[in-house]
């Protein structure tokens, strides 16, 4: 029998990438969120279905209030009249009840596949405890009887997505599972470093800043110019994101760019143009410093945020600092971005000069130390943008599980039966056999 | 959700959003019973061909599936389908009727290809049960149709003068499986018997390991445990208005995802049972813990008495 494309399944914080191998998107992109009847309030500690007042009686179980809910779009869409939940926080499964109801139908409506006659991949985040490894494998080997399953780290997936770029494809050759991957999604950033496929976990760092926040401060911007007074308030941030994808750019310089806009404004303001979507007005306004201030607050966080004061590329000095020594190389030469909000127009470059002066300055302070006895070869410092990025961690999935030896990596129904759920604690990493 | 849907949501979501807004695509996807479908623009972005590869093709030609593809599809079907597919479909972008009612209706169409394919045998069966009626001559059955939809199952379809029969064989891979699918299909037959608003609803039969009268001359018939026949009985009340036939048609082939459906929602509503159960229980042992009575102890001379 011909194998069916294996399926994968990236369900993130904010939205879930699901579709099938061999495609280079993803066929749904929608929220993580699930909508039930039971309502938050009612349930207090517990939520799932409602269950008897007894052990033991299922015959008093006549209902279908449990397939009496929606998920993705539809569920916002519900919002009003269901429960609405989102059983990943933090990129962690938090609500097995919700997650494994919100896989059925993932996989039934959406997909319209049948689990036993597909292998799965799916994503976790960095340091996920393998309980929760064993609580993923044990739903999908045996609620689901999946033929075989991979359970990869979103970072992995991201550096084997940046393989597609174009500085990759010269060197077909340096296909590495060693990198820094710089992953900004929505809610937060993360920066992690991977060596041969294995993510080094004491060295991973969080920065409070990502697409939300950037949105929230190219709205600021707006409002003190005054030029929200024409947006319909409940679209203003939606307009702000609107303005954030598709106008902002990272500069090089600032001084220099706001002069070249204070000189020749009609060249570089924009206007946008917008319509209520309930009146129909039109409105426009004009867009201006904020194209290039938005993305800046990764380089300069003062800008929007009192608490949180280190930039980008400091972090990433930062990280690969604390990695081991000998990766350090390989960490600066392979720097990946990955997620919605990396996808700024010259961000790699910009992130990469300001890499380089951090990584240059500290080279040049030790040959100083050292009384120009030694000499540094220099470090290469790369960092890799790609088409891809924006869904990085579900296409770098999709190209994993259409190579063919993916199902030599996968643990199969067969195995999980043998051995039981603690099989899922270790997954051998990709490439590790043959090269 | 009680019901699968029987439209693919990848071919609405992506007809739709290129119909708006051309551009090239290749994308391959699935559907239930291991049908592979391809969505791609092979020669420029103007031109959409939507492909699909469905394992019992042979047998549906047979059963005049090339018929109802043109019926329901017309001049968009390919006289030459794509290299390892069974039945293209192409659209090419300036014939699509602008935005409303009747585009919409052209991506529903689209995205029942599947339906469509599998209906034909159903029809077919439909119509001979209507020629046997008339003719009144003989009490012999139709001819039984085979589909070997799946690897190891397959649909019998067979018309008889005041009926229709079709039996699905099922096979359940997991011993935990087999169990909820015989209570799910026991219950199936008793739900009829105990409700009477459901007496109009279609005859169902189950057994297990033995295949009914219907289908026991066929060859190549597995007999182990894990095989059970579900036997349904059309009546012409279910398919005379051509209305209801289609809507027979829809449900009654997917009634084995329905079915495998099922049991997985009901393995997922046991296991968050058993986790507020256990949950429970765990809140229970705590509260059962020994509190810490130990005191601590002291000789005269003000020294601690330590355990060994």
């Amino acid at each position: 029998m011909a194998l069916l494309a294996p399926i994968i399944l990236d369900n993130g914080t904010g939205y879930s990438k699901i579709g099938f191998a061999g495609n280079s998107d993803p066929s749904f992109v929608f929220p993580t969120a699930i909508a039930t009847r039971e309502h938050v309030a009612s349930t207090g500690t517990r939520s799932g279905p409602p269950i008897p007042a007894k052990p033991g009686n299922l015959a008093s179980k006549r209902g279908i209030e449990d397939l009496d809910f929606y998920i993705g779009d539809e569920a916002v869409a519900n919002a009003k009249t269901y429960g609405l939940h989102y059983p990943i926080r933090h990129g962690l499964i938090d609500n097995w009840d919700h997650m494994e109801r919100y896989w059925e139908q993932c996989i039934f409506k959406y997909l319209r596949a049948e689990p036993e006659d597909h292998y799965f991949l799916l994503t976790e985040p960095p340091l996920n405890p393998p309980e929760n490894r064993e609580m993923t494998a044990e739903i999908f080997f045996e609620t689901f009887n999946i033929q075989g399953l991979y359970i990869a780290v979103q970072a992995v997936l991201a550096l084997a997505a940046s393989w597609t770029s174009k500085s990759a494809q010269a060197r077909p050759g340096e296909r590495t599972l060693t990198g820094t991957v710089i992953d900004s999604g929505d809610g937060v950033t993360h920066v992690i470093p991977v060596a041969e496929g294995y993510v080094i976990g004491s060295a991973i760092k969080h920065i409070p800043i990502a697409g939300r926040d950037i949105s929230q401060f190219v709205l600021n911007l707006m409002r003190e110019r005054g030029e929200t007074a024409t947006i319909p308030p409940e679209d203003q941030l939606r307009v702000a994101s609107k303005i954030k994808e598709d106008y902002s750019y990272v500069c090089q310089d600032i001084v220099k760019e706001f002069r070249k806009y204070d000189e020749e404004p009609y060249k570089y303001f924009v206007r946008y143009d917008g319509e209520h979507s309930v009146t129909k007005r039109k409105y426009s306004v004009d867009v201006g410093y904020e194209r290039f201030l938005a993305p800046e607050i990764f380089f300069n966080p003062e800008i929007y945020s009192s608490d949180f004061l280190t930039p980008l590329p400091e972090v990433v000095d930062g990280v690969i600092q604390q990695s081991p020594i000998d990766v350090r190389r390989g960490l600066y030469k392979n720097i990946v971005l990955s997620g919605g909000s990396t996808m700024f127009d010259h961000f790699g470059q910009r992130l990469k000069r300001d890499l380089k002066r951090l990584v240059d300055q500290r080279i040049e302070a030790s040959e100083i130390s050292s009384k120009s006895l030694i000499r540094s070869s220099g470090v290469e410092v790369n960092v890799i943008s790609h088409k891809k990025q924006r869904y990085a961690v579900w296409y770098g999935g999709a190209l994993l599980a259409s190579l063919p030896d993916f199902y030599g990596y996968c643990h199969t129904k067969a195995q999980y039966e043998e051995v039981g759920p603690s099989i899922c604690r270790r997954y051998q990493i990709f490439g590790s056999a043959s090269s | 959700m009680i019901l699968l849907e029987s439209h693919n949501v990848v071919i609405q979501n992506t007809l739709a959003e290129k119909f708006n807004k051309p551009g090239s695509i290749d994308v391959v996807f699935v559907d239930f019973d291991g049908v592979r479908f391809r969505l791609s623009t092979p020669t420029s972005k103007e031109i959409i061909v939507l492909s699909m590869n469905i394992r019992c093709w042979d047998e549906l030609a047979k059963y005049g599936v090339t018929d109802v593809l043109q019926r329901e599809y017309g001049s968009r079907v390919m006289p030459q389908p794509e290299a390892d597919y069974h039945v293209s479909l192409e659209y090419a972008i300036d014939s699509i009727p602008p935005p409303g009612e009747e585009r919409d209706a052209l991506i529903k169409a689209a995205s029942l290809l599947k339906r469509n394919a599998l209906a034909a045998p159903f029809e077919n069966a439909f119509a001979t049960q209507k020629t046997l009626e008339s003719s009144e001559t003989s009490d012999l059955p139709g001819q039984l149709m085979e589909i070997h939809y799946r690897d190891e199952e397959a649909i019998y379809i067979q018309a008889a003068n005041d009926r229709v029969t079709v039996v699905f064989s099922t096979i359940f891979k997991d011993e935990t499986d087999r169990t909820f699918g015989k209570v799910f299909l026991q219950e199936f037959v008793d739900a009829r018997r105990q409700n009477t608003a459901m007496q109009h609803a279609p005859q169902v039969l189950y057994s297990s390991r033995d295949p009914p009268l219907e289908i026991r001359n066929v060859a190549g018939l597995k007999r182990s445990d894990d095989v059970g026949y579900v036997t349904f009985v059309l009546f012409p009340q279910h398919f005379s208005n051509p209305e209801r036939m289609q809507s027979t048609i829809s449900h009654i082939q997917l009634f084995r995802d329905y079915l495998h459906y099922h049991i997985k929602c009901s393995k997922a509503y046991m296991h968050s049972r058993m986790r507020a159960r256990v949950a429970e229980f765990l809140k229970v042992l705590n509260r059962a813990k020994m509190e810490n009575k130990e005191v601590e102890r002291k000789t005269v001379t003000g020294r601690t008495l330590v355990q060994r």
